[in-house]
C-alpha cells in the first residue's frame, strides 16, 4: 500500500498551496464569470472511503435543504468533486449567469433552467478550482460532464471504480460565497488513494523549486 | 497525418478555436453538415458565421477554458444545439435543426499553456426523439390522448405546493360517467373507447391552457386547475355536467345519452398534503353519484 501519512510540514505545504490555488481561482473566477467569489481558506481531511456520509454530514451540519452537483476528475490527482448550494439558489443563478435570455426558452421549464444554472456553477468552480490545483502540481485532468445528484449529499457513496472499498479519501473542501448574490455554498474535491501518493510526490516536487 | 484524417472521418463536429475564437480547424463533418467549407471559415472569426453564438453564455464558457482548461458542456436539453444545421434526415424528424450535445475543452502548447479550445459536436436528433416519443408515451393515456393518472399525481404535487408557497387558488374537479358499464354491454368496447375519447375531446376544449385534464381510471377523469377557486370550480362542473347531458352523442352511428357526476374540492390552508385535496373531491365524487348526473362541492 502507497504511504499516505502526510508530515507536518507536507500538510502545511499542501494547506499553503490551497490557499494560492484557491486565491487564484478567485481571482479568474471574477473574471470569468464577472462577479466576486470569495473562496474560504480549505479545509482538508483524510478519511476512510466507507465513511464518506460520515465525513459529510459533519461537514454539512446544520445546512438548509440543499441541492448537489457531481463532477468527476480524471488525472493523476482523481476523485469526485461534490457542490453544494442552498436548495432555492437556481433562480439567484438563472439571472446571475443570463440564463434566462435563452431564445429557445418556454417558461414551463423553469425548473430545469434552475437546474442547469447550478450545473453550469458547478462545471465552472470545480473546474477552476481542481484545474488551479493540478496546474500548480503540473497535472492536466479530464473532466466528466457535471450532473445533478437527486439524493441527500449524507447518503452519499463513493464510485468504486475510482475510490477502492477499504482506501483512503482526501477532502479539500471550500465555502464560497457569491457576494454580490448573496449565495453561499460548499465544493468538496475528494480525491481517492492514489492520488494522495502523487500528491505527496507533487508537494515536495513543488517545495524543490523553492529550496 | 493520421490524426488529420480521424478528424475528417470522424462521425462528429470537430472546431478548433484560436484565443481571439477564430477558427483554426474545421473538420469536414462540420464542412459537409453546415455547407460552409473549411477553407472559407478557417483564419475568420466563427461569429462572423455564427453570430448567435457571440452571446454572454458561449463566450463566458470561452473565457473559462482559456483561464482553466476548463471543460464546457452544452446539453441538448438547455441549448438545444449550438450551430443552426440542417437535421441528416430531415424529412422524419420534428426538428428544424439538428439537435446537439457539445464539449468545450482546452488544447495545449508545450508549456502547457492553452492555445486553443476544441469545440465537438454530437448529433443526438434521433436520440431526442426517442426520448421525446418515451416522454409522451409515459404521460399520456394511450386511448384518449390526454394525460395519464401517472403525469396528473406529479402535477398535482407540484401544483399543490405552489398554491401553499405563493397562497394561490388551486381546485380539483373529478368527473364520473355515469352507468357507463352498461355503453360497454350494450353497444360493445368499441363504442364505449370512442365515446370516452368524444368526452375526453369535448371537456379538454372547454379548459384553459393552463389547466390539465387526465384520465384517473376507467371511466373517471379529473380536471386540476390552478389559479381557480372553489366558487369557479363548481360553475365549471356545472357546465361540464350540463354539457354533457344536453349533447346529442353519436358513437359508431349509435347515439348515447350520456350523464356525468361531479365532485369540486379547493385547496384550503389546513390542507395538510396533495392527498387531502384529493381525497375530498373523491368523497365529494362519491356524494355526487349517490344521486347521478349532479355536481357536489367539497366546502
Amino acid at each position: 500500500m502507497s504511504d499516505t501519512r502526510f508530515s507536518t510540514t507536507e500538510k502545511d505545504i499542501l494547506q499553503e498551496l490551497m490557499n494560492i490555488g484557491f486565491g487564484q481561482a478567485a481571482a479568474d473566477l471574477a473574471q470569468v464569470i464577472g462577479l466576486s467569489i470569495e473562496l474560504s481558506i480549505p479545509d482538508i481531511q483524510l478519511f476512510k472511503v466507507c465513511e464518506l456520509s460520515r465525513h459529510m454530514a459533519e461537514k454539512m451540519a446544520g445546512e438548509q435543504e440543499f441541492s448537489l452537483v457531481e463532477q468527476y476528475f480524471l488525472g493523476k490527482f482523481q476523485g469526485i468533486a461534490l457542490l453544494a448550494l442552498p436548495a432555492r439558489s437556481g433562480k439567484k443563478l438563472v439571472s446571475l449567469f443570463g440564463l434566462q435570455d435563452q431564445c429557445n426558452w418556454s417558461s414551463e421549464n423553469l425548473e430545469m433552467l434552475e437546474k442547469e444554472a447550478m450545473i453550469e456553477v458547478g462545471n465552472i468552480l470545480i473546474g477552476a478550482c481542481v484545474g488551479k490545483i493540478t496546474e500548480l502540481l503540473n497535472d492536466v485532468v479530464l473532466f466528466s460532464p457535471p450532473r445533478m445528484m437527486i439524493q441527500d449529499v449524507r447518503d452519499s457513496i463513493l464510485p468504486n471504480h475510482l475510490f477502492a472499498p477499504g482506501s483512503l479519501a482526501i477532502s479539500l473542501k471550500t465555502v464560497f460565497h457569491f457576494e454580490r448574490k448573496k449565495i453561499t455554498g460548499q465544493l468538496f474535491l475528494i480525491a481517492n488513494q492514489d492520488s494522495i501518493a502523487w500528491l505527496k510526490t507533487a508537494l515536495n516536487t513543488f517545495m524543490e523549486q523553492y529550496e | 497525418m493520421i490524426f488529420k484524417q480521424i478528424a475528417d472521418m470522424i462521425n462528429m463536429g470537430l472546431v478548433v478555436l484560436d484565443e481571439d475564437l477564430k477558427v483554426h480547424f474545421w473538420n469536414r463533418w462540420m464542412a459537409l453538415h453546415s455547407d460552409i467549407p473549411a477553407d472559407e471559415i478557417v483564419g475568420r472569426s466563427l461569429f462572423e458565421f455564427f453570430p448567435d453564438l457571440n452571446e454572454p453564455n458561449f463566450l463566458r464558457n470561452c473565457r473559462s477554458v482559456f483561464t482553466f482548461g476548463n471543460f464546457a458542456f452544452f446539453s441538448q436539453k438547455l441549448h438545444r444545439y449550438l450551430f443552426p444545421l440542417r437535421p441528416v434526415y430531415s424529412d422524419k424528424t420534428p426538428f428544424d435543426y439538428m439537435q446537439q450535445s457539445c464539449t468545450m475543452g482546452p488544447i495545449r502548447c508545450r508549456d502547457n499553456r492553452v492555445q486553443f479550445l476544441f469545440l465537438s459536436v454530437s448529433d443526438v436528433t434521433e436520440v431526442v426523439k426517442y426520448e421525446e416519443q418515451l416522454v409522451e408515451m409515459n404521460s399520456k393515456d394511450a386511448l384518449t390522448g390526454i394525460y395519464n393518472r401517472r403525469f396528473f399525481e406529479t402535477s398535482l404535487q407540484t401544483e399543490f405546493k405552489r398554491s401553499k408557497r405563493h397562497g394561490r387558488a388551486l381546485s380539483l374537479i373529478m368527473i364520473d360517467l355515469d352507468y357507463f358499464k352498461r355503453v360497454n354491454d350494450l353497444h360493445g368496447h368499441q363504442v364505449g373507447d370512442d365515446a370516452l375519447r368524444a368526452f375526453a375531446t369535448r371537456v379538454q376544449s372547454r379548459l384553459r391552457q393552463s389547466d390539465l385534464l387526465a384520465r384517473y381510471g376507467g371511466e373517471e377523469f379529473v380536471c386540476l386547475l390552478p389559479e381557480t377557486d372553489g366558487p369557479a370550480a363548481r360553475d365549471l362542473a356545472e357546465e361540464l355536467r350540463r354539457m354533457t347531458a344536453e349533447t346529442q352523442w353519436v358513437c359508431r352511428e349509435v347515439e348515447l345519452q350520456l350523464t356525468i357526476s361531479v365532485g369540486v374540492a379547493q385547496s384550503r390552508p389546513e390542507m395538510d398534503g396533495f392527498e387531502t385535496l384529493l381525497k375530498k373531491a373523491d368523497d365529494a365524487l362519491y356524494e355526487a353519484k349517490a344521486g347521478r348526473n349532479r355536481v357536489v362541492c367539497y366546502d
